[in-house]
C-alpha cells in the first residue's frame, strides 16, 4: 500500500478519509477524539531502534528531554444502523515520512442478533484481536505507557488490510455465563512482516507503524528502509483466532497467523522482499475484582526471507505478565517482558554467525486521573538484553537500558 | 374498587330510577353492599412475607417475587412510564419491573453510542447506535422476562421483567420482602434474580392468602458471580 502513495499525499489521504468519514451520510453524531500525549523523558539507553540503532526502548540518550508522546484524532460514525466506521489518525514528531497517518481505518458491520448467534464483518486496515493489553481508543494501553515487547510488535507490523469475519455466540445474553467467538481473516499489504523483528530484534515502545508510514530513521546494519504495508506477491495471508470470555472476569484469546507470503519476490523500490511469517499466539486476562487486573501473552513464530538456497530463517517467542491495581484515580501497573529472536538460517555471506538477540524487561508505571480530561503517568522501563549485532554499531552485546517518562495526557 | 366500576354502579342507579323508583331503592342497596364488601376486603387484605435464601442458607439480596392471582389481576387504567437508563457501560437499574402495557425510555447517559436490542420473546426490538435521550419510549405489552443488550458492548446484559399483577418486589439485604394488600385468594409465587443459576420448582410456590402468609423460597444452587465491568468512559474500547 505504501509504495502506492507518494509519501507528501498520505498525510493529506489520512486527513481526507477522516474528513470523508466525518462528511459520509449519517445517522446519529459522531463520536471524534482528540488527545495530547507530552512527555518529559531520561533515558541511558543505547541508540533506540526508532532511531536506527539497537536499542529496545523508544528513546535514547540522544533522544531525551521533553517529547511529543503522541497527537491522536479518532473518528467513530455510522454509515448505515448496523456499521459503524472508524478512523485513528495519529502523530508522534518524531523522523516519520508524514507528519500525521492513520492507524487504523474500518467499517463494522454488526447485524442485531435475533438469537444467540451474531455475525460480524470488518473491512479495512485494523489490528487483529489479538492484544489483551491494548484496550483503549487508539489501540493504547491503559496500564502502562510502553507496550510489552509482544504488543509492541504487533503494534509496528502487524495489520490486518482486508476483511474479518467473526461469528459470536452470545452466552450472556441468552442467559449464560461464558461468551465465544471465532474469527477468519484474509489480508494483503503485510508481506514485510516480521522484518524489522528478524533484523533489529523485540523492542518496548508505544510506537505505532503508521499505515503509509516508515520504520526507523536510517539504521545500520540492515538499511533504512521499511515500509511497513506493502503487497509484493499479491498473494492474501490469513489469521484465525477465537475468544472465550467468562462474565468480565476471565477472557483466553488464541491466534494463528500465516502472511503466506511467496518467498523470492523483491521490491527495490523500497529495498525488500517478501517475509513469510507465523506465528501463535495465546492470551489471558483475569479481573478477580474492581481493582485488580492480570494479564499474560504468549507469542512463538518463525519468520524466512528468500528462497532456499539463499533463504534466511528466525525462529521468535515473546512474552509478558502484567499486574495493575486500580483504586480511585490511581492504576499502579507492573510488567515482566522477556523475548528472543535466534536466526536458524543464514545466507549472510558478510554474518559469520546467526544473529541473536534476547532479554527481559521491567516495567512500573503510577497513573493518576485528574478530573475527567487529564492523565499524569509516571513510567520506569529497564531492559537487560543482548544482540550479537551490536558491536557492527561500536556497542556491547549486552546491555541494560534505562528509561524515565512522566507523561501528561489530554483527551476528550 | 376502581373508579369505573363505582361510575358504572351510579349508571346503574339512575338508569333504575328512570325505570321505576323500586329498582331506584333496590340500586340504592346494590351499591352500598358493593362498597362495603369492597371496603370489607381492604379490611382483610392480606400481606405476604417472603424470605429468599441462598444454597448455602445465606440471604439472597435483590432476588424478584412476583405474586400471581389465579384470577388475572385488572390492568391499570393508564400506561406505566418508567426509565431504563445506560451509564458507565451498564443498565440502571439491573433489573427493571414493570406493568404489562408499560411505556420505557432508553436514555444513554453515557459518553459513547450504545445499541440496545432484545430478542427475548416478550419483547425483539432493536433500537439504533444513538446518544442521549433521542428515543421514543418502547411499549412492553406481553409479561415475561425481557433481557437487554448492548450490540456495540457485549458485556452490558439488563433485564426487564414485564408483569401481569401489581403484586411484585424485590428482596432486601436480609433476603426478605414484604407484600401488602393482596386480596384475600390462591396465588403462585415465582422469585427469580439476574444472577440466578437454576431452574425448576423450588423458584414457585402457591399460597393461600387470607390476612397472613409467609413464605421461604431456598435456592439450590450458588448465585453466579456478578458481571466485572471495565472501563467505563470513552476512552475504553475492547474488541
Amino acid at each position: 500500500m505504501g509504495r502506492l502513495l507518494k509519501p507528501a499525499g498520505a498525510p493529506a489521504l489520512a486527513l481526507a478519509t477522516v474528513l470523508a468519514l466525518v462528511g459520509a451520510p449519517r445517522v446519529q453524531a459522531d463520536e471524534l477524539d482528540l488527545s495530547v500525549d507530552l512527555r518529559a523523558v531520561s533515558s541511558d539507553a543505547t541508540t533506540s531502534r526508532l532511531n536506527g540503532g539497537l536499542g529496545t526502548l523508544r528513546y535514547d540518550a540522544q533522544h531525551d528531554g521533553l517529547r511529543l508522546g503522541y497527537v491522536r484524532l479518532g473518528y467513530r460514525g455510522e454509515l448505515a444502523p448496523t456499521v459503524r466506521v472508524v478512523a485513528e489518525a495519529v502523530a508522534y514528531g518524531d523522523h516519520d515520512v508524514n507528519a500525521l497517518d492513520l492507524t487504523e481505518a474500518y467499517a463494522d458491520w454488526r447485524p442485531f442478533p435475533s438469537g444467540a448467534w451474531r455475525s460480524r464483518v470488518k473491512v479495512g486496515a485494523f489490528y487483529p484481536e489479538i492484544s489483551l493489553e491494548n484496550r483503549m481508543r487508539g489501540w493504547r494501553s491503559p496500564y502502562t505507557l510502553t507496550y510489552s515487547a509482544v504488543n509492541t510488535w504487533i503494534g509496528e507490523e502487524l495489520r490486518t488490510i482486508g476483511g474479518e469475519y467473526s461469528l459470536d455466540w452470545l452466552g450472556l445474553a441468552n442467559g449464560h455465563s461464558w461468551e465465544a467467538s471465532a474469527s477468519v481473516a484474509a489480508f494483503g499489504w503485510n508481506d514485510p512482516a516480521g522484518t524489522v523483528l528478524a533484523t533489529r530484534g523485540w523492542g518496548m515502545t508505544d510506537r505505532q507503524g503508521t499505515l503509509f508510514g516508515r520504520f526507523a530513521n536510517g539504521g545500520q546494519p540492515f538499511g533504512s528502509r521499511t515500509v511497513f504495508y506493502d503487497d509484493l506477491d499479491k498473494r492474501p495471508g490469513y489469521y484465525a483466532s477465537g475468544v472465550l470470555k467468562w462474565r468480565g472476569l476471565l477472557e483466553l484469546r488464541a491466534l494463528h497467523y500465516d502472511n503466506r507470503a511467496r518467498l523470492g519476490v523483491e521490491a527495490p523500490q523500497i529495498r525488500d522482499a517478501t517475509w513469510l511469517t507465523r506465528f501463535e499466539s495465546v492470551g489471558l486476562r483475569l479481573t478477580p475484582s474492581e481493582h485488580l487486573t492480570l494479564v499474560g501473552q504468549w507469542l512463538h513464530g518463525r519468520t524466512f526471507e528468500d528462497q532456499l538456497p539463499n533463504r534466511n530463517a528466525w525462529s521468535y517467542a515473546g512474552s509478558f505478565a502484567l499486574a495493575s491495581w486500580k483504586q480511585g484515580p490511581w492504576r499502579w501497573s507492573a510488567r515482566w517482558d522477556r523475548f528472543d529472536v535466534r536466526q536458524t538460517e543464514s545466507s549472510f555471506e558478510y554474518l559469520p554467525f546467526l544473529t541473536a538477540s534476547d532479554g527481559h524487561a521491567w516495567t512500573a508505571s503510577v497513573d493518576r486521573a485528574l478530573g475527567e480530561h487529564w492523565h499524569a503517568t509516571v513510567e520506569c522501563v529497564r531492559s537487560d538484553s543482548s544482540n550479537l549485532l551490536r558491536p557492527y554499531l561500536g556497542q556491547a552485546v549486552a546491555q541494560r537500558e534505562q528509561q524515565w517518562q512522566l507523561a501528561l495526557r489530554w483527551e476528550r | 374498587m376502581s373508579n369505573r366500576f363505582l361510575k358504572l354502579l351510579n349508571f346503574a342507579r339512575y338508569k333504575a330510577r328512570e325505570m321505576h323508583p323500586r329498582f331506584h331503592r333496590l340500586a340504592l342497596c346494590v351499591t352500598a353492599s358493593t362498597v362495603l364488601a369492597g371496603l370489607a376486603a381492604r379490611a382483610c387484605a392480606g400481606e405476604l412475607s417472603v424470605t429468599v435464601r441462598s444454597a448455602a442458607g445465606s440471604a439472597v439480596d435483590g432476588a424478584l417475587v412476583v405474586a400471581e392471582p389465579a384470577q388475572p389481576a385488572p390492568r391499570p387504567a393508564a400506561a406505566q412510564h418508567a426509565i431504563m437508563d445506560q451509564r458507565n457501560l451498564q443498565f440502571v437499574p439491573d433489573l427493571l419491573v414493570v406493568r404489562t402495557g408499560a411505556l420505557i425510555e432508553f436514555p444513554n447517559s453515557d459518553q459513547v453510542r450504545h445499541q440496545v436490542y432484545s430478542f427475548s420473546g416478550a419483547k425483539n426490538f432493536q433500537l439504533p447506535l444513538y446518544a442521549g435521550r433521542t428515543q421514543p419510549p418502547v411499549a412492553f405489552d406481553k409479561p415475561g422476562l425481557v433481557t437487554l443488550g448492548c450490540n456495540i458492548h457485549d458485556n452490558m446484559i439488563g433485564f426487564i421483567y414485564v408483569s401481569d399483577t401489581p403484586w411484585y418486589g424485590r428482596t432486601s439485604a436480609d433476603g426478605t420482602l414484604k407484600i401488602r394488600d393482596l386480596p384475600p385468594g390462591d396465588y403462585t409465587l415465582r422469585v427469580w434474580h439476574p444472577l440466578i443459576d437454576e431452574t425448576g420448582p423450588q423458584l414457585e410456590q402457591r399460597v393461600v392468602v387470607g390476612e397472613n402468609a409467609t413464605v421461604t423460597f431456598r435456592l439450590q444452587r450458588a448465585l453466579r458471580q456478578p458481571l466485572m465491568h471495565h472501563g467505563a468512559d470513552k476512552k475504553w474500547e475492547d474488541y
